[in-house]
């Protein structure tokens, strides 16, 4: 179980305030979809949780134990996959995994078991001898989410998983997450797609300018804001936290 | 250090792999020998011998009359009486590269004088030493005693203590040049590019410690740049000898060079904690960079120093010991030459490698904090 409590990230470099307070709950065997719009602090707290950024205060605690940057027992748990994240393509699938699976300290054995099974399920077993670069934009995620989940992570964090990709690319990986899910796996989606949050996810959490709206199963998100669907629930949180913001900020600067 | 020796071996591999970074590593250093046998032939004659109106076979302690005795390469050779002391006329501007000094003022113990540069210098080298034979044999003809000739001592005057001048003054500039640069070049691709490329990250978010994904990407850099330093060198040299066999001209003063093989693991050594430090300077640089140009140009003041550093060693003056602790670059320039013209003290050496030790530490664990820093990891 991941809590997250008063999450604040607030960078040096520009006092750019990214994660205001946040605080959210999600357990283990389920899928917990992280919306919020542009710029609302998504992908920060994503960020903070896949251990590539400190957080200015607040905690993470991974089944109670608090999250440090440098905790690799953490690390060794969690597989942190974003459009912005590629693999080296000079390298064949094969070869990546012999990389990736070597850092996480995977033997042989294991790494070649995994790999044969995740290649098996992404169709990447015809082109494991090909160069990663030649591959397709589909294909190269599909690379990225097998190496990503080599070392059998038990959470799993996605920033927008099927941005870009084909229907059927897409439907690929979701049928993969659900299976994931099914073995006990937490997994975190941040996307825009709020029918794939339908479909798919357990609970929802909503972040609307750095800060944590609304957290809850999917069903609760219309009923709590006595709307019919997630998407009317979705603008109505944001047009009222929003315009709450607004308002703080001025009278802040007051 | 766990991980340490996977990541390097990635990052070599990758190298390898990577047709653009080869082009650095092997292409350049080839360009190179081809510009240095190019500059060489058509650089102006300006060499000693070419200055020399004639060869002189020049006799020191022995009365013999100003004579020619042939020609070779349109120029003639003579014998001519010497009356300066040999060490004195040696460093004047009368004696030539191309000329041969006999010092006759003891009969027992001929020396002949000559600078092992061409073929010139060793067909009057050899003409000397005949004629110093068949004089000495006639001599005790005429005295109808029967002895067996003498050897003659030979002393090439180049190897004394200047044979390693040139390449000393040369070998700073030459080894930092390619070795700033491709260090520039690799450091910025392994870090700011593989940031560019979203690669870093995946490697980031592994249980990798820090240190060693640092140390990682420091050696990888560190063992192609020397690599591809010694390419460099080498080819420079074989240009060099390429020339010399063709008997072109010397196209650096190489011939004649003497090096041991403790000199050369010295030299190895330092030129081992230089390409270190700047690797960690250029990890440290890179890291903060967005991608690969952005790296290179922060890069650039540090590589630009250290050329300069080098250049400047070439003016280095006399046989003034290393005294500039302060400027490492310039230093190591002063240790590389010490130890080949066979200068190099202990002290100087020992304080040398050690300030290189203690600044490569500080930049590494100034990499080490940076790494933690938001700028480098969002």
């Amino acid at each position: 179980m991941i809590e997250i409590k008063n999450l604040k990230k607030t960078f040096r470099k520009n006092k750019v305030e990214a994660v205001r307070d946040v605080s959210l709950t999600i357990n283990d065997g389920e899928i917990f979809a992280l919306l919020g719009p542009n710029g609302a602090g998504k992908t920060t707290t994503m960020r903070m949780l896949s251990t590539l950024l400190s957080p200015t205060s607040g905690t993470i605690c991974f089944d109670g134990r608090e999250l440090d940057m440098e905790d690799v027992a953490v690390r060794r748990r969690i597989a942190f996959l974003t459009n912005e994240i590629r693999l080296d393509g000079q390298f064949t699938p094969d070869e990546l995994a012999a990389y990736y699976g070597g850092l996480y300290e995977m033997t042989p054995e294991a790494i070649k078991e995994n790999r044969d099974k995740l290649f098996d399920y992404f169709g990447i077993t015809e082109f494991r001898g090909r160069r990663y670069d030649t591959f397709s934009t589909g294909m190269k995620q599909k690379t990225s989410l097998a190496i990503c989940l080599l070392h059998d992570p038990d959470t799993i964090i996605f920033d927008e998983p099927t941005n870009g990709l084909d229907i059927l690319t897409q439907h690929l990986i979701e049928s993969y997450l659900l299976k994931l899910k099914e073995e006990g796996k937490c997994i975190i989606l941040s996307t825009h797609i709020l029918d794939l949050v339908s479909r798919m996810a357990d609970r929802v959490g909503i972040i609307v300018d750095g800060r944590s709206v609304f957290c809850g199963t999917v069903p609760e998100l219309p009923e709590s804001q006595g709307v019919a669907t997630v998407e009317e629930a979705f603008i109505k949180l944001y047009k009222e936290n929003h315009e709450e913001k607004a308002i703080l900020d001025k009278k802040e600067r007051r | 250090m766990k991980g340490m020796g996977k990541i390097f071996l990635h990052e070599m591999k990758k190298i390898g792999k990577e047709k653009s970074l080869l082009f650095g590593f092997l292409v350049l250093p080839v360009i190179t020998l081809l510009f240095t046998v190019g500059v060489t032939l058509l650089q102006p004659n300006t060499t000693k011998n070419d200055e020399a109106e004639a060869y002189v076979m020049y006799f020191y302690g022995m009365d013999v009359e100003t004579l020619n005795v042939g020609m070779m390469d349109e120029k003639e050779i003579w014998i001519v009486s010497c009356e300066e002391e040999p060490e004195e006329f040696i460093d004047s501007s009368d004696f030539h590269h191309c000329d041969v000094l006999v010092d006759y003022s003891d009969i027992f113990n001929v020396k002949i004088y000559y600078y092992e540069s061409d073929a010139v210098s060793s067909y009057l080298r050899m003409s000397a030493e005949s004629f110093v034979r068949q004089s000495y044999e006639s001599i005790y003809k005429d005295m109808k005693k029967n002895v067996s000739f003498r050897e003659v001592e030979m002393e090439d005057i180049k190897k004394k203590d200047t044979s390693n001048l040139m390449i000393a003054m040369l070998l700073p500039y030459m080894l930092i040049l390619p070795l700033t640069a491709n260090i520039s070049n690799f450091a910025a691709d392994t870090v700011a590019g593989d940031k560019a490329r979203g690669t870093f990250y995946q490697v980031m978010l592994s249980p990798v410690p820090p240190l060693s994904l640092i140390m990682g990407k420091i050696l990888s850099v560190s063992v192609i740049s020397l690599l591809s330093s010694a390419v460099y060198i080498t080819l420079d040299v074989l240009g060099s000898r390429i020339c010399e066999a063709l008997h072109i001209k010397d196209a650096f003063g190489f011939s004649g060079v003497t090096v041991t093989v403790p000199q050369v693991l010295l030299i190895l050594l330092y030129a081992v904690l230089l390409c270190y430090l700047f690797s960690n300077l250029g990890v440290l640089i890179s890291l903060f960079c967005k991608d690969q140009n952005q790296a290179q140009v922060a890069q650039l003041p540090v590589t630009l120093m250290c050329t300069l550093a080098s250049m400047l060693s070439m003016f280095r003056l006399g046989i003034s010991p290393s005294s500039h602790y302060l400027i490492p670059v310039y230093n190591i320039c002063l240790i590389f030459q010490d130890l080949l013209n066979a200068r190099a003290k202990m002290d100087n050496m020992l304080l040398v490698a050690l300030s290189l030790v203690i600044l490569a530490a500080a930049v590494l664990v100034t990499t080490l904090l940076s790494y933690r820093n938001e700028r480098v990891r969002a």
